[in-house]
């Protein structure tokens, strides 16, 4: 009997414990979720952000950045792909607004391989993307007859990019169509 | 005092819990493709090892030798639960970097071997300094591997590039080979220094 009154002990004690560790840091957890969020929006905007607007829809979230004067200046959207290495690849896209042009991305999550595919974000293979938009490239690597630059060693991982950064042009697509287009 | 440091010391290079006792490799090969990585497993593990040790030196003799095992990895799992919450909180860059394995430090089995061997026999004072000599240890052996990984496999150290942009790295370290090839280097390298000190 001794042991089975005992082991519940530890357990409620624990439990108790943790239950006020949690409370104490979520917190800060959803705090720092949200800064890691606005470092990364920072990270893609090549303007000081005045204000960030959130938008969130069904099938993802939208943010409106503004520069300093209240001009929106760049669209972040939060886009994916299942098709990298090792699974999923979070991706966050700024695009520039009503031209649809791509700003700059950063990655958000992955577990690709470190030194291979991790290389998708750095800004040697990233800065091709610059400038790009949905209609005028062919989003496919150079070795599949695109013109995205692969990187050696890692297609697949260059390939799940473009198929997240394609996603992600979409959804801008759809939730701000062109005025200037019939 | 002469046992406290005595205590303090084997934790460190006697009984260094990577290099000579082998203990919790999984996070000692996984983590360690950069400094930071290590420098912030070793920490976490250091916390927990700490909290465990005090914890459990307090208790053991309150707990029944039945359910003495189940107890320790209750005790352990709540000191990860608490470091993983604290990590999100307050460093979700390492959060970020180390993931998985914050809730994995529950199943090192160094962590537990000192529970088992030091903590449940030993009074509090020197469970903590065990707990600070281990910790230290496994942390600069996590140090060590992962700086030799990450000079090697990245041309960085701590995230500063040492080498230009574009220099050739030898990349095999920075993958999960590396790890098993640089922990086999770094300890014939330790046992080569130990076995030529005792030869003189």
């Amino acid at each position: 009997m001794r042991p089975i009154i005992i082991l519940t002990i530890v357990g409620l004690l624990s439990a108790s414990l943790l239950a006020v560790v949690d409370d104490l840091t979520r917190e800060p957890i959803a705090e720092a979720k949200k800064q890691m969020e606005r470092k990364a929006i920072a990270q893609i905007f090549p303007f000081t952000i005045g204000e960030l607007k959130t938008v969130e829809t069904e099938k993802t979230t939208f943010f409106e950045a503004s520069d300093e004067a209240g001009e929106l200046k760049g669209i972040a959207v939060k886009t994916h792909t299942n098709l990298g290495y090792s699974g999923l690849i979070e991706i966050l896209l700024g695009v520039a607004p009503e031209s649809h042009k791509i700003l700059d991305y950063k990655v958000t999550y992955h577990i690709e391989t470190p030194g291979l595919g991790d290389k998708i974000d750095k800004d040697k293979y990233k800065s091709q993307y610059r400038g790009r938009t949905l209609e005028d490239t062919n989003w496919n690597v150079r070795k599949d007859g695109g013109e995205i630059d692969e990187l050696t060693a890692a297609t697949i991982s260059s390939r799940a990019v473009n198929d997240a950064v394609v996603r992600g042009l979409e959804f801008i697509k759809e939730q701000y169509p062109k005025q200037t287009e019939e | 005092m002469n046992e406290a440091l005595n205590i303090l010391t084997r934790g460190f290079v006697r009984e260094n819990p990577v290099t000579k006792m082998l203990l919790g490799l999984c996070p000692v090969l996984a983590v360690t493709s950069s400094a930071y990585n290590g420098l912030g497993m070793g920490i976490a593990t250091t916390f927990v090892l700490l909290g465990s040790n005090v914890v459990i030196s307090l208790a053991a003799k309150a707990i029944p030798n039945t359910v003495r095992i189940p107890s320790f990895i209750l005790v352990i799992a709540t000191f990860v639960t608490i470091v993983d919450l604290l990590i999100k909180a307050y460093s979700p860059e390492l959060n970020q970097a180390l993931g998985i394995f914050i809730p994995l430090i529950v199943v090192n089995c160094m962590i537990l071997g000192r529970a088992e061997a030091f903590a449940s026999r030993n009074g509090l004072w020197y469970s903590i300094i065990d707990a600070i000599g281990m910790g230290l240890g496994f942390t600069f052996a996590l140090l060590l591997l992962s700086a030799f990984r990450e000079v090697l496999g990245a041309g960085t150290i701590f995230n500063i590039p040492l080498v230009g942009e574009g220099a050739s790295t030898i990349l095999v370290f920075a993958l999960p080979p590396g790890a098993f090839a640089g922990l086999g280097l770094i300890i014939a390298g330790l046992n080569a220094l130990e076995k030529k000190k005792g030869g003189n």
